[in-house]
């Protein structure tokens, strides 16, 4: 008989098969932490998507930053019946074409209590969420404040939490629809999602942006 | 060394269950081009066709009502909610067959 017919193949024990699955697990866990949470969700409990520059792949837009306004968070301190806040609020007017079945997100980001006024109106009838989307946390999390078939609404808001707060809209039907939304708030950027998964940060306008009257 | 194996084909593995989650949500609108069984192509009003793959989880329905992916006709028009990280990597999650757009819409 031949060397090869003879040769028992070699087959792991189950302690060793125990012991690879336990350390592939821990360097998956590893990885996870270290640079999947960072990379995807903003969470990066030992500070290595900081260290690796991963970090801001977790933001909604890579352009997102740039539209922040000198001055940085506008985070309300409330003096009785007012809220103070350390700098300017902001303007912005948009107009939105919905062609059949497209939908789009705006959205601006608030600090927690910080608030914003708006108007929007559309064409006709259109889907829509108003909803908001927690700092670093994944998309599961956004939470909805009114979702309904609507034509306009006029309000204001408070945010619930820091992150980023605004409407999803979208074309039930198979004629194009404008929507138009006109805000002023604190919030310090704007951010536009498209339904072919394109995204925006847009710029807001400040207040000088408004001729005096006299 | 079959050790070290294994531990790497079982991290490839967790490593590619987790990466799923970091895909991202699509809608494409357009009409059927073609369709193979297991993926339809969509061509899209602005003339690029679209290959989006279909299991069997997909949802498929016109007027909201349950449809068999036999239903998936070349000329058809589809509204297509699907995840993936580009256009050209799209799983369907969801298929409604619509009117031709154009000629009034589905409320």
């Amino acid at each position: 008989m031949d060397r090869l017919s003879t040769a028992t193949p070699h087959v792991p024990t189950t302690r060793a098969l125990v012991r690879a699955t336990a350390v592939a697990l821990l360097i998956a866990g590893t990885i996870l932490v270290t640079a999947v949470l960072p990379a995807e969700y903003g969470i990066d409990p030992l500070g290595t998507g900081k260290a690796l520059g991963l970090s801001g792949m977790a933001a909604p837009a890579p352009e997102a930053a740039a539209v922040l306004p000198t001055g940085g968070r506008l985070t309300p301190v409330q003096e009785g019946p007012a809220a103070l806040y350390p700098g300017p609020y902001k303007i912005d007017s948009r107009q939105f074409v919905l062609g059949p079945y497209e939908y789009v997100e705006y959205k601006y980001h608030l600090e927690k209590d910080a608030s914003m006024v708006f108007s929007w109106m559309a064409s006709a009838d259109v889907i829509h969420d108003f909803h908001g989307d927690p700092d670093g946390q994944p998309s599961s999390a956004a939470q909805s404040y009114e979702k309904t078939t609507r034509r306009a609404a006029d309000g204001s808001f408070t945010a619930p939490f820091s992150g980023i707060h605004g409407w999803y809209w979208e074309n039930p039907g198979g004629d194009t629809i404008t929507v138009k939304v006109t805000t002023a708030g604190f919030y310090t950027s704007a951010h536009e999602f498209h339904f072919d998964g394109t995204r925006q940060a847009r710029e807001v306008r400040a207040l000088d942006a408004i001729p005096a009257s006299n | 060394m079959r050790t070290i194996r294994t531990m790497a084909i079982v991290a490839i593995v967790l490593g590619g269950a987790l990466s799923l989650s970091a895909h991202e949500d699509f809608r494409v609108i357009g009409t059927i081009s073609k369709q193979a069984g297991s993926a339809i192509d969509v061509k899209k009003r602005e003339g690029t066709i679209v290959s989006i793959r279909i299991d069997k989880q997909t949802a498929i329905s016109r007027d909201r009502k349950k449809v068999d992916a036999a239903a998936l006709k070349v000329g058809e028009t589809v509204v297509v909610d699907a995840y993936g990280d580009s256009e050209d990597d799209l799983l369907a999650l969801e298929i409604r067959l619509v009117p031709p757009i154009g000629r009034g819409g589905q409320k």
